[in-house]
């Protein structure tokens, strides 16, 4: 506890010089090592690990600099809000987290729990980006529209936005607190009318574009910007769209009038152990000259005070609406947005139950469908279920396609035994025969297409599973002339392919890339790949 | 050639540092040994400990001191305080809460601070055409928490408020606090609203805390969420501005030693509200080990120290070596508070964080 050190009051020149002349030829030699950093830094088990919102990955370009500036390096490790505020609940070992804001992950008990400190390093209010020439049309530039008056232009169909799906990602998380806050009349409660409940349903018919991280969201925004009017995310982000070169028109950035939800980026120390160098990369991080890089380069509001915001940022007071304080009140608000406000989800599961998929790969999948029925009742497994309102349409194929089962979750008390019948189906799966990928693809676009003009007001999407390679029916190259025949809305439906046993992983790709969706990997962990697409569905 | 040099120098460099102390050294072993000690600290007090001046004043007394900070009302809870030689909290109710965990120990008050409400030119304004404050010798703003207290009562809005065009917002008229499970600076809050919500009186008993708790309770659970250590709200206030936090509950010495400080993220229309009655926090060193308990004299005694701790803005014994540090930044706070009042008992004030903790839940 106590250490006793003798002061050095009689040195003599001797002394001194012995001293200096070490110290220098350590100096040269540890100086001489940093500069030549070893070519498998990523590997080193030096360097601390972060478990970090992926929002924070254009910090990555500083690293060098802390590193070299004080000895410690970061390695992160990104993964959506609600997953990692759960992954660190129940344990997972990382000395360090950073999230765009910690006030989920506090809220959880086990979470709350492990972290030892915390630090706020910049700010980043989450916004509304519109077009310019649909901003100026309607004023919105001069006079700051409410989240209501929002509600309106997306309820008529003029505003059409993209945000992210708020259980999986921050920014979404943000906007739909704000949003309730806003427009109940006693925002401290989060209590809605049946009346304000409307408007949020009408604000959410204009969210046409979703995603499970507020990067993809932003990637995918660009690439479908002829359809869409404006996209709410961070305004560092929207700061970095507008000044990417890649808008066609810039967008406008609205701080609705009843004031907005502001992430302040905490960093958060879980290992006790790792004081000294957290202290250190906090400090380094505070200190002006990184808070005013953080400002240029990454258009994040610095934490500091005294640093003077660029004129880029604005001058209106921020209203920051209240954030709950209660897990509770936080899971009743996921769970409205869910299965009352958004729009409802037509999901549609394209599933190989060819001969190949028989054993280990079945159960992998059963177990993956049991989860999104209902089985997983981890807090994200909760929120990734089928949830009220929703469509579900499972297509399995083999040498040829099935036909379409459709499942309708009911609201209320109801869904259980809608969940059960979709899981006694996914359950029943058999394998054999061969694989008619394109085929049974074709036939979901086919059905959606019709389901579109019948039911324009659903959020369609497709996931794609399959362990193989095609084998009969309809080829790639027939599959894409036969996409682009089909309407503009139908081609707008995103397919998210799962890689998956001996899958052919550059047709995926194609697929993908043709549809405007993801790939991911499930050969790993199937259930986690089906669960991390519900994000974007 | 790294994997050749390194063992070679490191070998070099032992047996010169082992030369060089065993010459300085020798004939010195007499000499006053410097310690290390290590402490859990309040985070208002971050900054004093990490000033250098400080730092040295304290070498001269042959102190090295290591602080963690931790939320004052934690550091009973949180920690294993056989590893750290001293506590220090904020707050009377925190050391006690603190003295119960450890058994008797000596504690130290070396300084003291004013609870205060950071706030803004264009607030003040509003809630002084709606009778809540009022202005004093032209500078700063008495809070009149009576009146305030009744708003919490009606949920009043600030749009609702007369004269509001400047804040015509939909928020509830609350103070901001930190955590009050986690912090001292909300249990003082507490323990001003509690003298208020009993009728101007401090709460002495179960009956009393009974009937003032319901009144309480949304006082705490409509700020929705909390932070755990009073430099958070205080951040929030410097860095978000107005529309974030136009009221916050913060100790006077924070608020001062920003003003102090070059540069600072003091600005002209920033305001500070004195409520009234008022309360002050002791700063509290718990010696936990005897040379924990030598930081608490030589923090008390030492003038050098004294004067430090009023550049951090904090209040001493010495009222004039406070109001020349303010003067001299013209910085308008009233050196006397009158109308003081004290906490209630730590049992009472536990009692009532706890009722408010089981809502919170």
């Amino acid at each position: 506890m106590n250490s006793t050190a003798t002061p050095k009051s009689k040195f003599n020149l001797f002394n001194l010089i012995v001293v200096v002349v070490i110290a220098l030829v350590a100096w040269s030699w540890f100086s001489g090592k940093s500069s030549t950093p070893q070519p498998d830094a990523q590997h080193d088990s030096r360097a601390l690990r972060v478990l970090a919102g992926s929002e924070l990955k254009d910090i990555e370009p500083l690293l060098p600099q802390l590193e070299k500036d004080t000895g410690v390096r970061l390695k992160l490790d990104y993964i959506g809000t609600l997953e990692g505020a759960e992954q660190l609940a129940q344990g997972a070992n990382y000395p360090l987290a950073w999230f765009s804001h910690a006030k989920y992950l506090e809220l959880l008990e086990g979470a709350r729990a492990r972290v030892v400190a915390r630090e706020k390093i910049a700010l980043s209010p989450v916004v509304v980006g519109v077009r310019q020439s649909l901003a100026k049309q309607w004023s919105w530039d001069k006079n700051p529209p409410s989240w209501s008056d929002l509600a309106a232009r997306a309820a008529k169909g003029e505003f059409k936005f993209a945000m992210t799906n708020p259980t999986s990602s921050n920014s979404g998380f943000s906007a739909l607190i704000a949003l309730i806050a806003a427009l109940s009349s006693d925002p401290e409660n989060f209590s809605l009318t049946p009346a304000q409940q409307q408007t949020v349903q009408d604000f959410f018919k204009g969210q046409r574009l979703t995603a499970g991280s507020s990067g993809w969201l932003s990637e995918a925004f660009v690439r479908e910007q002829a359809s869409l009017d404006g996209i709410i995310n961070y305004e560092s982000v929207l700061l970095q769209l507008n000044k990417s070169g890649q808008l066609r028109e810039p967008l406008t950035l609205i701080y609705p009038r009843e004031g907005v939800v502001t992430a302040d980026y905490p960093l958060l120390l879980l290992d006790a152990n790792k004081r000294a160098d957290y202290d250190k990369v906090v400090a380094w991080l505070k200190s002006p000259a990184i808070q005013e890089r953080l400002m240029k380069d990454t258009d994040r509001r610095p934490i500091l005070p005294s640093i003077a915001l660029e004129a880029r940022f604005g001058s209106q007071t921020l209203i920051e609406l209240p954030f709950p304080g209660q897990r509770s009140v936080v899971d009743r608000i996921l769970t409205s947005y869910l299965d009352e406000q958004r729009l409802p989800a037509h999901a549609y599961f394209v599933i190989d139950l060819s001969g190949s998929m028989q054993g280990e790969r079945l159960s992998a999948l059963k177990t993956a469908l049991l989860n999104l029925t209902g089985g997983d009742s981890s807090l994200t497994g909760q929120f990734a279920r089928f949830r009220a309102r929703e469509e579900i349409s499972f297509l399995p194929f083999r040498h040829y396609a099935e036909p379409a089962t459709e499942f309708t979750i009911a609201s209320g008390g109801a869904t259980e035994n809608s969940l059960a019948d979709a899981r006694q189906f996914t359950q029943n799966f058999v394998a054999d025969g061969g694989t008619a990928i394109f085929s049974a693809l074709a036939g979901a676009y086919t059905q959606m297409a019709h389901e579109q003009i019948q039911y324009p007001d659903r959020y369609y999407s497709v996931v794609l599973m399959t362990d193989g390679a095609n084998t009969s029916g309809m080829s790639l190259e027939q599959f894409k002339s036969f996409f682009r025949q089909l309407p503009q809305e139908a081609q707008a439906i995103k397919t998210f392919p799962i890689l998956f046993g001996d899958s052919d992983n550059v047709a995926m790709q194609q697929l993908a890339d043709m549809t405007g969706g993801k790939v991911f990997d499930g050969t790993k962990n199937l259930g986690a790949a089906f669960k991390t697409i519900r994000g974007y569905q | 050639m790294n994997r050749i040099l390194a063992p070679v120098l490191g070998l070099i460099l032992l047996a010169g540092l082992g030369y060089a102390i065993f010459n300085s050294m020798s004939g010195q072993l007499a000499l006053k040994a410097q310690i290390t000690i290590s402490g859990l600290i309040g985070s208002e007090k971050e900054a004093f400990f990490a000033d250098p001046r400080v730092q040295q004043a304290l070498l001269k007394q042959g102190l090295i001191v290591k602080t963690e900070k931790a939320g004052s009302r934690q550091i009973a809870t949180a920690f294993d305080l056989k590893k750290y030689d001293f506590a220090f909290p904020a707050g009377q109710p925190a050391a006690d809460k603190i003295l119960q965990a450890v058994g008797k120990r000596p504690t130290y008050v070396p300084f003291f601070t004013p609870m205060v409400i950071a706030s803004w030119q264009p607030i003040a304004k509003i809630l002084e055409a709606n009778g809540v404050v009022r202005e004093k010798d032209g500078v700063y703003y008495w809070f009149d928490l009576d009146r305030y207290f009744a708003w919490t009562q009606q949920e009043t809005r600030w749009k609702d408020l007369k004269d509001s065009a400047a804040y015509p917002v939909n928020k509830s008229v609350l103070i901001r606090t930190t955590d009050v499970r986690k912090s001292n600076s909300a249990a003082m809050y507490l323990a001003l609203m509690s003298y208020i919500a009993n009728g101007q009186r401090v709460v002495a008993s179960r009956e009393e805390m009974d009937a003032a708790l319901p009144k309480l309770l949304p006082l705490f659970l409509r700020q929705g969420y909390t932070e755990y250590s009073s430099e958070g709200p205080f951040e929030n206030y410097l860095s978000l501005g107005m529309g974030s936090s136009p009221l916050v509950m913060i100790y006077e010495s924070q608020f001062i030693h920003e003003a102090l400080k070059t540069p600072s993220g003091i600005r002209p229309n920033m305001a500070l509200l004195y409520p009234e009655p008022g309360l002050f926090t002791r700063h509290v060193l718990v010696g936990l080990s005897e040379n924990g308990a030598r930081l608490g004299q030589v923090l008390s005694d030492d003038p050098e120290l004294q004067k430090l701790a009023t550049e951090h803005g904090f209040r001493t014994t010495d009222t004039a070596a406070f109001k020349a540090q303010t003067d001299n930044r013209k910085l308008a706070v009233p050196t006397e508070l009158v109308q003081i009042i004290d906490p209630p008992s730590y049992e009472t004030l536990e009692g009532m964080i706890q009722s408010i903790e089981q809502q919170m839940k």
